[in-house]
């Protein structure tokens, strides 16, 4: 308890002390002001030469590269957008002339495989023609043949029935004869 | 003597004792946190340059946002004859950036919270561009005091104001960054020394506004680190160009 109490009047003591020597602003006390203004000096000296050596040129070297790199990426940029520009240029004119060229194919397959058309259409219908008329000749051969056909049957057959009838053969000339006459008559 | 507000300004030695001709330039907790913030730069800029990527990685982004944002705003404000002095203006925007930022952590220490480190920026900003405005005019520079198209009769006031104004810009240049630091990082401080005082019952509010205002200080930490660095802008274009 003792202890406590001179510790108490100890620290009232020293306070009391240092507050008498703060009285006032301690801006105004003018025994550090050459230690203040000195070391200022000397450490503001050291930041301006070493900023002034180093670091600035640095961040200065950095700020120019990196611009240079900007300025030359952009032309860059800048020609292969004019680039670009033309390549599209000759790609569409390409486009253009192939498309053209495509419609000049389609029109000459067109009229090629219209004339051939026309020509197979032709030909078929020439060999057509041909076997038609073949056919009607044939027709016609065939008809003369049958009526030639038909008179020697009928005579056969009348001659047969004849002999069938009358039991002797009749004479072949009269039955051809009769047969022709019947056929002039019927107009076949 | 956590409830003062201002003893995180406090600046107190580490390690022994520097002394330089009767000066003492002891190693201190200001020197620590500029060293650290120095550290961070570094870190940032190591890693962020160190592999040149066509697609960079999120710190080599960083870095690059960083240099494209401080080239912007050299072109914009000063034009093409301040190249020279780029290296300068990316120091002095990234080192007061980290410093503030840095203060934005518990239990840190804000470099920049201090008049003296302000001050020694802006007096060899004063100082530089005044030397720049003299090599690159001679004495014409001191026509910058005498804008044209000013009444004859006015012209001995108006001169008088603008050379007020002249050597004021080292005071003003530096109050406001060392201002607006300690004002911030006070308030912080007094809601919540606030917010233990008032209690479970009374210290949601302190609490609220001290969340909010944690907020606001991260904006005022860039901006001032901004604003720093446009107004040296500024008075270089002044030096460089001689608009009046």
């Amino acid at each position: 308890m003792k202890k406590i109490f001179c510790l108490i009047i100890l620290c009232a003591y020293y306070e009391r002390n240092v507050l008498a020597a703060e009285a006032g602003m301690p801006q105004l006390d003018p025994a550090y002001w050459p230690s203040q203004a000195f070391w200022l000096i000397v450490i503001f000296s050291l930041i301006y030469i070493l900023i002034s050596k180093i670091f600035i040129p640095k961040i200065k070297s950095n700020l120019d590269l990196r611009e240079d790199k900007i300025r030359k990426d952009l032309e860059e940029a800048k020609m292969l957008k004019e680039e670009s520009e033309k390549k599209l240029k000759k790609y569409n004119s390409l486009i253009q002339a192939g498309k053209i060229e495509v419609k000049k194919i389609i029109a000459d397959g067109r009229e090629k495989l219209n004339n051939d058309i026309q020509q197979k259409r032709r030909e078929i219908e020439e060999k057509i023609e041909k076997e038609t008329k073949s056919a009607e000749k044939e027709i016609i051969n065939f008809k003369k043949n049958s009526i030639n056909k038909i008179s020697s049957i009928s005579e056969e057959v009348a001659s047969n029935l004849v002999k069938d009838i009358f039991g002797e053969s009749p004479n072949a000339s009269s039955v051809k004869a009769t047969i022709s006459q019947i056929v002039k008559d019927s107009k076949i | 003597m956590a409830a003062n507000p201002m003893h995180q300004f406090t600046v107190y030695k580490i390690g022994p004792k520097i002394e330089i001709m009767g000066i003492d330039l002891s190693f201190t907790n200001a020197s620590l946190f500029m060293l650290i913030s120095a550290v961070l730069i570094l870190l940032l800029l190591t890693f962020g340059t160190n592999e040149k990527k066509l697609i960079p990685s999120k710190v080599q982004l960083l870095s690059e946002t960083l240099y494209n944002f401080i080239a912007k705003m050299i072109s914009d404000t000063a034009g093409k004859k301040a190249k020279p002095y780029f290296p300068f203006i990316f120091s002095l925007f990234v080192f007061i950036l980290f410093c503030n930022m840095l203060g934005m952590l518990p239990y840190s220490f804000t470099v920049t919270s201090h008049i003296i480190v302000t001050l020694t920026f802006a007096l060899f900003i004063f100082i530089g561009v005044t030397i720049v405005g003299f090599t690159i005019h001679g004495f014409k520079y001191l026509k910058i005091f005498v804008p044209s198209g000013v009444p004859i009769v006015l012209l001995p006031i108006i001169s008088i104001i603008e050379i007020i104004s002249y050597l004021s810009r080292p005071v003003s240049l530096s109050v406001r960054l060392f201002a607006n630091m300690m004002a911030g990082h006070t308030m912080l401080k007094v809601f919540g020394g606030f917010v233990i005082s008032l209690g479970l019952i009374g210290g949601w509010l302190p609490l609220t506004f001290s969340v909010a205002l944690t907020g606001l200080e991260i904006l005022v930490a860039f901006l001032q680190a901004y604003v720093f660095a446009i107004l040296t802008c500024i008075y270089l274009n002044d030096a460089l160009n001689l608009h009046h």
